[in-house]
């Protein structure tokens, strides 16, 4: 399919199908999540970041079939095909931001994300113990719906931040990566 | 001119200040106290704390105007929804600019108010605030 | 429109849902419909595998003189398998509204558990306003 076309989907869809809430509404409950968190778990970031991370990740599980039901996808012409729809139609319709698709390792397995905007993130200013600005992945939830969403759908992914302008970065970026694809196995004892 | 502003939170602790003089008609943004009346300003500004809490219940709006005085020395006021108090010590009249400085205020504080790790009545250290004080301080007095 | 009955089916082939929108149709036991579920995976598999065109998905429709069953599946192995009369027009607009209920009303409700047989409320009611709307 071509790029066009997936931003013609996330267009549509965005402005015909998806049922729109207050942006500072999403901000605020996400930023008291992740604030919660790190008062739970007394300020250990790593297992925050794997905290946001497995909730991304039960999330990604179920998101995909909204996706799936309201952008009527088939299934994608490889993996550059992958990334394209995950950053046209699937940012579009569910944050509305489409972030850039770019980094292409030569295997063409993996890829960054650049997002110029993050609606998780405004008003956002890390703590200044000294410790988060390098070690919080803020939207780490993030990298867990795209674990969960792309493993609905056979492939098996690692994603992780590599940058953050929470940080002090100059630019925020997510690498995906593809491990393998899953086959479509038979349970035991169903043949 | 020189100015100095505070805010002041629930408990009526200081939760950020700012010392600055005028930046209209060639001012060079820095205060010019005299060195013994440096050392009152926070007094006289907490002092009219009690004079903010009985003017805001008699007054509609956030801005107070002028609620106290001290010699050649006044202090403004404005209450956010949340009861935060911005003081300012000014000497000079000039009832418009500072409506307008802590409207512009407000608005940031109310930004910093959204970062989820920013509670009431924390101490504000955030750079982007002191910044967009110090902006608002420019432009309007 | 007239549909008979629904079911839908995990990617294991466990029946997790199943309803009637039609009276007087045969019952049958509860164990008797995961039996049929579980056959009618195997059955999708097997279909899939003897295509003899590349890359081919499993049986979709299967038509006799009294119904017409269509077997929708997701890209994320999820199988909704519709049951309505024989020349029920559309059917496959159906089949996508039903999945877009069901990514509604059970995959965004947070106390579903995935896999598992869906007892949602508010699925049942929807779905039901959808298929048979009062006349």
């Amino acid at each position: 399919m071509s790029t066009t076309k997936h931003a013609r989907i996330g267009e549509e869809v965005w402005k015909s199908r998806v049922d729109k809430v207050n942006a500072e509404l999403v901000t605020l409950t996400y930023g008291s999540i992740v604030q919660q968190l790190c008062k739970d778990l007394e300020g250990d970031y790593t297992e925050v970041n794997k905290q946001l991370d497995k909730m991304g990740y039960n999330i990604g599980l179920r998101l995909i079939e909204d996706f799936l039901a309201k952008t009527n996808m088939g299934r994608c012409n490889g993996f550059r095909d992958t990334a394209e729809s995950i950053a046209k139609i699937g940012f579009k319709i569910f944050l509305n931001i489409t972030p850039t698709v770019t980094n292409w390792s030569a295997d063409n397995k993996s890829f960054s994300l650049v997002f110029e905007e993050n609606p998780l993130a405004d008003f956002v200013e890390l703590p200044d113990d000294g410790r988060a600005q390098n070690e919080l992945w803020y939207s780490n939830i993030l990298c867990g719906v795209l674990r969960g969403a792309l493993e609905m759908v056979q492939m098996q992914v690692e994603a992780h931040f590599a940058s953050d302008v929470l940080r002090g970065n100059d630019s925020t970026e997510m690498r995906v990566e593809l491990i393998r694809i899953i086959d479509d196995e038979l349970p035991p004892g169903d043949e | 001119m020189s100015f100095y502003f505070a805010i002041i939170g629930t408990r009526d602790n200081p939760l950020y200040t700012y010392e600055f003089g005028t930046s209209k008609s060639g001012g060079d943004g820095v205060a010019r106290f005299r060195e013994d009346q440096r050392s009152m300003n926070q007094f006289i500004l907490h002092s009219s704390l009690d004079m903010v809490e009985e003017v805001q219940w008699t007054n509609r709006d956030l801005y107070l105007k002028t609620v106290d005085r001290f010699n050649n020395l006044m202090v403004s006021g404005f209450v956010t929804g949340g009861n935060i108090k911005f003081l300012l010590l000014h000497d000079q009249k000039a009832e418009d600019p500072i409506r307008q400085f802590f409207t512009e205020v407000h608005e940031a504080y109310v930004k910093t108010l959204m970062n989820p790790f920013y509670e009431v009545d924390m101490r504000i250290v955030s750079v982007v605030f002191d910044q967009r004080v110090r902006a608002a301080a420019r432009k309007y007095l | 429109m007239v549909i008979l009955s629904v079911m839908i089916l995990n990617k294991a082939g466990g029946l997790i849902y199943q309803r009637d929108f039609h009276e007087g149709l045969h019952k049958l036991s509860s164990n008797d419909f995961l039996v049929l579920a579980g056959t009618f995976h195997g059955v999708h598999a097997i279909t899939s595998r003897i295509s003899p065109v590349h890359g081919s998905g499993g049986l979709e429709v299967l038509e006799s003189e009294n119904f017409r069953m269509q077997c929708f599946q997701t890209l994320t192995g999820t199988k909704f398998l519709i049951f309505a009369e024989p020349h029920q027009p559309n059917i496959d607009v159906i089949c996508r509204r039903v999945y877009e209920l069901y990514a509604d009303y059970v995959m965004k409700n947070p106390f579903y558990q995935i896999e598992m047989p869906i007892r949602c409320e508010a699925f049942d009611r929807h779905l039901m306003a959808y298929l048979k709307p009062k006349q």
